[in-house]
């Protein structure tokens, strides 16, 4: 009999996945509890008022979203990511928080902070959450709230980051980088790394709007990075581009893999996880609502959702000679942004390809190989 | 160090705590800061583990534990009295058992 009864690991360190590997099988579902926001950022995907009496009406209920945490669970799930919006907008956030932690999942909350209270961090402090991962706009008055704004957010956000920080949750802090704090993002990756242990990223992909809203995917479009932008920032982070170079004989891939095969999704979309809507719609991943690949929970259930919907999906198939004579065989593929979701956001269509998408790629391909990159 | 168990009490997992079966392996989440080092650790037991906590329902004693498995395998009572023990002792060590008697 053995010596060592007990034995612990961290949740991508678990054994258990070694003998699933192989299966298809859910670990972890993002959950965005509402749209709305206190805040209006110009980049924002997702951001309702946060008085949108209607988006509150639409919002699932706590009583729909244990019933969810539920047959999550059932399902084998282990994490779940609460996102919004601003999920502490909502008042039942701490109920909600924690039936879903007392049901034996680990759970990751975004937020920008500024809602942050005392009360938030006794509730992390006794029921401690996985991580709590902050949007950080900007580091200065002027250009955080250029692009929240609201007058006041980052006295808001300078208040609830300091009260997190104090608490020592485990947390991380990310930026999105856009045109209204780009002359900032120097400055905003000391302020992450000397703030969080080990832990910053910036994202210069802005998503098109889930809803379509024109006027707001045109503020988008204007705070979109131009690709030799793109480029300069991540030959900036010395971390990232080294990266990004040591890993370019798999980014860079000329005999790409499945060539072919006219399958859309070789991405994980669906494969462990899923995303779930503050109104109840259920997607494969999160960048992803083309009305073909969304099932409406309040019609249907969890289990029908991630057993009969998505291989349904994952099954799809592209006949655009556009995208099979193009993105489907481009070495680049790794180094773009394109996906069957992204490339929806844009087009409408999950097969098309994205100008913009390809000259950030090429324009990344160019900066690996004149860095001496062995691609 | 280990932390000293009475053979003649029953314990039973704490409130703290959620045990999952998923793909028939039994997962520990603590609902709590104390139990893992880190905020995302999980634990999981070994069969032996397994066949002990499985008894651990706040009314059965260890001693009476370690006499339902030693009817149960066929290992000497001496070393399932061991196991038991030493399970217990780590279980209380992290938090993860309380007697039922003090609950």
């Amino acid at each position: 009999m053995s010596e060592s009864y007990i034995s612990s690991a961290a949740l991508h360190d678990l054994p258990l996945w070694k003998k699933m590997r192989g299966k298809r099988a859910l670990i972890s579902f993002d959950l965005e509890i509402t749209a709305r926001c206190n805040n209006n950022c110009r980049h924002c995907y997702i951001n309702l008022p946060a008085g949108d009496r209607e988006a509150k009406e639409k919002e699932l209920s706590l009583e729909d979203i244990q019933e969810i945490g539920n047959e999550a669970v059932a399902l084998g799930a282990v994490w779940c990511l609460i996102t919004g919006g601003e999920p502490l907008l909502r008042e039942d956030f701490p109920d909600i928080y924690l039936y879903l932690k007392k049901k034996g999942l680990l759970i990751s909350v975004f937020t920008n902070a500024t809602l942050v209270t005392e009360e938030h961090i006794k509730l992390f402090m006794e029921y401690p959450p996985r991580d709590i991962e902050v949007s950080v706009y900007g580091v200065s008055k002027k250009s955080y709230e250029s692009v929240t704004r609201r007058a006041g957010s980052f006295a808001a956000f300078c208040r609830g980051l300091d009260l997190l920080i104090r608490s020592g949750l485990n947390m991380r802090l990310k930026a999105m980088a856009l045109r209204s704090n780009l002359h900032e993002q120097p400055a905003i990756a000391r302020f992450c790394r000397e703030r969080t242990k080990d832990y910053f990223r910036f994202d210069p992909l802005l998503h098109l709007r889930y809803d379509g809203d024109p006027s707001r995917n045109a503020e988008i479009k204007a705070e979109r990075l131009s690709p030799e932008e793109i480029v300069a920032l991540e030959q900036s982070d010395p971390e990232r581009f080294q990266t990004l170079k040591k890993g370019c004989d798999k980014l860079i891939v000329p005999q790409f893999s499945h060539i072919s095969c006219n399958h859309l999704f070789h991405c994980g979309a669906g494969s462990e996880s899923f995303s779930l809507s503050y109104d109840g719609l259920f997607r494969p991943c999160s960048s992803l609502w083309h009305p073909d690949c969304v099932y409406d929970l309040k019609q249907g259930t969890l289990t029908d959702a991630w057993q009969g919907f998505i291989p349904r999906v994952r099954a799809m198939q592209s006949e655009r000679e556009e995208f099979l004579k193009a993105c489907r065989v481009c070495p680049l593929i790794n180094l773009c942004m394109w996906c069957p979701a992204n490339t929806s956001l844009e087009t409408g269509e999950l097969d098309a390809p994205v100008i913009y998408f390809c000259q950030v790629a090429h324009a990344r391909a160019e900066a690996l190989k004149a860095a001496g990159a062995p691609c | 160090m280990k932390s000293k168990v009475n053979f003649d009490a029953a314990y039973i997992p704490s409130e703290d705590l959620v045990c999952r079966e998923i793909e028939g392996e039994l997962i520990i989440v603590p609902l709590v800061a104390g139990m893992g080092d880190i905020e995302d650790e999980l634990f999981t037991l070994n069969e032996t583990g397994r066949a002990v906590w499985a008894k651990l329902d706040g009314k059965k004693s260890l001693k009476a534990v370690t006499e339902e498995l030693s009817a149960e395998y066929e290992a000497p009572p001496d070393e399932i009295k061991r196991d038991v023990i030493g399970l217990a002792e780590e279980l209380l060590k992290r938090k993860m058992i309380v007697e039922a008697s003090k609950k």
